[in-house]
């Protein structure tokens, strides 16, 4: 026991030491690690995601090397109106811890655990303001320019005519291309441009054949090509509130051209987003990426493939330019801010696009350069930041062309079950691959599953 | 000269026994070998899955004291703070039930213990809500109690310490009771000292329960200052672009500490006290 | 006793008496005390438990009885509409079969295993136990977060265990092993075992403390040999233990949650995904969570636990 106990006085000093580090530690970032930290923890409560001081707001948001540096861009872009202005980032793993943390404090009936403005995918939105209006203030009023935000983008924030959120990134999507390994099948960029599914289907059988890549590749447990490439032909798989499968043409067209795409080894299907990611786009498995921008950081971690990629609209199934958009996140004032006007202002001035009204905004530029965050501002995108050529895409300046996607992108129905449509795709598409369905069977099957869960 | 002999031929009667435990141990630490050098490698290369060393140490580790608004240290220290408290409050708090469960049992202790087990077979999602909304009113959130107040008292620790009573023998206490000693004097004196591995097994069960939590500490923990290692973990392991270099080593760190005190206390648990209880 | 022995000296007779009305009231108020003693002894954790858990349990198992969502929620009619539901989720049937899967397959493979390393590392004349059982132990102090990645990494259809495969030649080509729904059922079997074979033995090595080892050196004189001192000595000495670990698996293997969310995300196509898994993705998986369906998705969960330790209990957790 004696020995035991020793132990773990041992360890509860060394705990201590610890703490003492982490505090001297905290002082370069948080104004409030001048006390110590465990003290800190024990005995501010209920308070500790909000801060008291009247020129600071907090906000929850995830991702370090993406969403975060373009909140620390706007910081400092607002300073330059407000020096004494504070914006405290409490950084959540992913965006479903947000999302939790609005549904416990939602369900417990009591938002003062929420901080002043949260980040929030965009596909939930609508369905959190639907189930918890309480937990949300209105953005109504903010002095910026909606129209210059991007109508798409808008459509995910707003609801019943009432603004929510600001845009932060644009999920639009973009169609990379390794022009080597194209080249090696005897192909160029040009011959990937406005092509329908079918030419892609050849080409891509082709360039399988010379170079063992895949020309499209996807995590096939959740599936985004179905919602980008239907939203390319300005269908949903929604209609009127119901899931639209097995009646929905476009969608059966869009079903058969995946089962093609894959059987011919065209496109790879990961496992999951990991597998996506590590195995097929930086395990150099693919000669082509189809995913919202903000799929070009975990591209560029492949440095010795730099110079090599290009980016042109999708192909689609009459053969026009594709624009779609996919993924993205807005910030929302929640019910618990109590400083609503300066939340209102520095959101507008930021995020807004106010002080992109000369075609120069630290917020967007920096959060492009910090972040690789892609806004969908028209104004911000006049600056230098945007026009730039990129080396990794051959100099091409691919954040003007991608902004430019952006005004093309057409709004389609959105659902609160939209990605358990997408689930249920996915899986049907497995199906089928895998275990012997057939394309019709499978896609009434998840018609049905999801009807189900919708509880129609 | 023959005990010596008899001593190498049970050596060589236990040959299978290492080779067996041997390939146990590889299988069981490659993945370890594995964290290790993936600390040492760049991001891209642990994707790939190599498994050689790098030479990105210094830049991972720089990289990691960096991420989380500099967080590292303090989740460290409140990991060990949430860790110890919850170890030392269970151990008390479950062993003297379990001993009263059992030394003391009847058909009331019985059923009750019954009662109480059902306490774990309900899937942590569904009280999720809640337990949250009972710690919220009681305005415990990012404090210790919120980490450990759930987790104090569980069935299993109570069952654990509960059934390893079965072999403490009711005529010692008996005997001690008419020598006059007090029921607490009798557990105090006779029952923690003869139990020391079992208090050690549970010790390293619990401490590293408590080390690895996440869930349930990701929900009530939401300030950054208040977080543990876990979650510090997952805050560098998730997002658009992982830099798996960085988060490894992380790991590493993260779980140095349950191995260290597990290699602390196996002594005491496993080569505890043979034969003392007599 | 000494007023009594100045009277006693006057009336022998009644000495015999005296003494045992003595035993009697010195019996009661210990056995009194006792019980007082034993009641104090559980009661702080039998509130906490009260508090911490039945509380929460009890408004869960009122929510399963409301369907909506949100400020929408409110009681069911019929009161029984979730769980009538379960019966026609086709997605929750296949988490459930999933996971009897992997509790019938996992835990006796384990538990023995377990057992065994135990008795193996409990001997007295083998050599480096302390870095053997703590290798054997390392598994389940590896965080989550690498353990998985380091699996996902081996068993990538590019990975190690397959170009190993395939050089031996027991494969011809890359297999998409998470990616397959035999396969990947297969690689969390695998890691589950991997992962908590240490932590079982664990209590298995601290409950052979208890056993003396005068008891296998008595069956050694009589000529019992290695199996036979295991399955007569070891394993009926262990039984205490023995069923506790059996609950708390069957308890854990019914509740996983961990390898299915990370090591195959459930896929492909739902065909490994477990029931704690579906029922945190409609909780809090996929937006504003169906509160009422899960907690009574759970109560379905918690009903089988129940009835498994039940059995466990009646069966091995008998005091002789």
């Amino acid at each position: 026991m004696k020995r035991k106990l020793l132990s773990l006085m041992l360890v509860g000093t060394m705990a201590a030491s610890m703490v003492a580090c982490g505090s001297s530690a905290d002082t370069a970032t948080t104004d409030n690690a001048s006390q110590d930290a465990t003290t800190d923890s024990a005995a501010t409560e209920t308070e500790a995601v909000q801060s008291d001081d009247e020129n600071t707001l907090t906000v929850y948001a995830w991702d370090e090397n993406f969403n975060i540096p373009a909140l620390k861009a706007a910081e400092k872009d607002y300073q330059e109106v407000n020096p004494d202005f504070k914006l405290e980032v409490i950084t959540q793993s992913q965006s479903s811890d947000v999302e939790q943390a609005v549904t416990l404090a939602a369900e417990a009936g009591d938002y003062s655990t929420l901080p002043d403005i949260v980040l929030f995918q965009d596909h939930y939105f609508q369905q959190y303001v639907t189930n918890y209006p309480d937990a949300w203030q209105s953005a109504d009023g903010a002095d910026c320019d909606w129209d210059g935000l991007g109508a798409e983008k808008l459509s995910y924030s707003t609801v019943d005519g009432t603004h929510y959120g600001f845009p932060v990134d644009a999920g639009t999507a973009i169609f990379a291309y390794r022009t080597d390994l194209l080249e090696q099948a005897g192909y160029t960029i040009d011959d990937v441009t406005g092509i329908t599914w079918d030419e892609f289907d050849k080409i891509g059988k082709d360039v399988y054949a010379a170079t063992g890549k895949y020309l499209l590749c996807m995590d096939g447990d959740g599936n985004d090509l179905f919602y980008m490439m239907l939203q390319e032909e300005g269908v949903s798989q929604f209609k009127d509130g119901e899931p639209y499968f097995t009646e929905n043409e476009t969608l059966v067209k869009v079903f058969n051209t995946l089962v093609t795409l894959a059987q011919d080894n065209v496109l790879y299907l990961a496992n999951d987003w990991s597998d996506y990611t590590d195995q097929a786009i930086q395990g150099d498995m693919v000669a082509g990426v189809f995913n919202g921008n903000w799929i070009i950081p975990t591209m560029k971690q492949v440095t010795e493939n730099s110079g090599k990629w290009e980016i042109v609209p999708a192909p689609t199934l009459t053969g026009k330019p594709g624009y779609a958009s996919n993924g993205g996140s807005s910030l929302y004032i929640t019910a618990n801010c109590k400083k609503t006007d300066l939340a209102k202002d520095f959101l507008a001035y930021t995020f807004g696009g106010r002080s992109a009204e000369d075609g120069q905004s630290i917020t967007y530029d920096e959060a492009l350069l910090n972040g690789g965050v892609i806004g969908t501002c028209a104004a911000a995108a006049e600056s230098d930041v945007y026009q730039q050529g990129v080396d990794f895409f051959n100099g091409q300046p691919i954040y003007a062309d991608i902004v430019e996607y952006t005004q093309n992108v057409a709004t389609v129905e959105q659902s609160d079950y939209h990605y358990q449509a997408r689930t249920a795709l996915a899986t049907a598409l497995i199906n089928v691959l895998q275990n012997g369905y057939e394309p019709d069977a499978a896609l009434e099957e998840a018609e049905t599953n999801l009807r189900f869960e919708m509880g129609l | 000269m023959t005990k010596k002999k008899n001593r190498s031929m049970i050596q060589r009667r236990l040959i299978p026994t290492y080779i067996f435990l041997i390939i146990c141990s590889f299988i069981s630490v490659f993945p370890l070998y594995w964290m290790i050098a993936a600390a040492t490698n760049s991001s891209l290369n642990v994707a790939r899955g190599s498994i050689a060393f790098g030479n990105q140490l210094m830049v991972n580790f720089a990289n990691l004291k960096n991420a989380v608004q500099g967080t590292l240290w303090s989740s460290m220290g409140n990991s060990f703070l949430y860790s110890i408290v919850q170890t030392v409050v269970t151990l008390f708090v479950c062993s003297i039930a379990g001993y009263g469960f059992e030394l003391y049992h009847d058909k009331g202790k019985d059923r009750l213990f019954g009662i109480l087990l059902l306490a774990m077979m309900v899937p942590a999602v569904a009280t999720m809500v809640p337990l949250y909304g009972l710690v919220s009113k009681a305005k415990l959130l990012n404090t210790v109690w919120a980490f450990i107040l759930p987790g104090i008292s569980t069935p299993f620790m109570i069952m654990m310490f509960r059934q390893n009573s079965r072999n403490f023998p009711p005529d010692i206490m008996e005997a001690a009771r008419i020598d006059g000693l007090s029921e607490w004097k009798i557990f105090f004196k006779m029952y923690v000292p003869v139990q020391k591995s079992i208090y050690a097994a549970a010790a390293v069960i619990t401490f590293m329960n408590a080390w690895n939590a996440y869930m349930w500490p990701k929900v009530v923990m939401s300030d950054n200052r208040a977080q543990t290692m876990p979650m510090f973990i997952a805050n560098i392991s998730s997002g658009y672009t992982v830099d798996y270099g960085m988060t490894m080593l992380g790991v590493l760190f993260c779980s140095l500490p349950t191995m260290i005190v597990f290699f602390i206390l196996q002594k005491q648990f496993a080569e505890g006290i043979t034969g003392s209880v007599k | 006793m000494y007023i009594h022995g100045k009277w006693l000296a006057h009336f022998p007779f009644l000495k015999e008496r005296v003494d045992i009305v003595e035993k009697k009231k010195k019996g009661m108020t210990l056995a009194k005390k006792q019980l007082a003693a034993g009641w104090l002894f559980l009661t702080p954790a039998t509130i906490l438990i009260f508090i911490m858990s039945f509380y929460p349990i009890i408004q869960a198992f009122i929510t399963s009885f409301k369907t909506g969502k949100g400020i929408n929620i409110k009681f069911a009619d019929p009161l029984t509409y979730n769980y009538s539901r379960m019966l026609q989720d086709v997605i929750f049937k296949t988490s459930m079969k999933n996971t009897f899967l992997y509790l019938i397959v996992e835990v006796p493979i384990m538990l023995i295993f377990a057992i065994l390393l135990a008795q193996l590392l409990n001997n007295k004349d083998l050599k480096f136990k302390g870095l053997f059982r703590t290798c054997i132990f390392l598994p389940c102090a590896t965080s989550l977060v690498s353990y998985s990645l380091i699996f996902k990494s081996m068993f990538a259809t590019q990975g190690l265990i397959n170009s190993i495969l395939l050089k031996i030649g027991i494969i011809s080509e890359n297999i998409n092993f998470l990616g397959t729904a035999s396969t990947a059922r297969a690689i969390i079997i695998i890691a589950l075992i991997w992962r908590w074979t240490g932590y079982n033995m664990v209590f298995y090595l601290a409950g052979l403390q208890n056993i003396e080892y005068s008891v296998y050196e008595a069956a050694k004189i009589d000529g019992a040999n290695g199996w036979k001192t295991f399955w007569y000595i070891t394993v009926p000495l262990l039984k205490p233990t023995i069923v506790m670990t059996a609950i708390m698996s069957i308890n854990g293997t019914l509740q996983l949650f961990d390898e299915s969310v990370n090591l195959t995300s459930g896929g492909p196509a739902n065909q490994t995904i477990t029931m704690s898994h579906y029922i945190y993705n409609q909780a809090f998986g996929q937006g504003v969570g169906n509160f009422g369906y899960t907690s009574a998705m759970s109560f379905i969960v918690f009903i089988m636990v129940a009835i498994l330790a039940f059995i466990n209990l009646k069966v091995g957790d008998t005091r002789d």
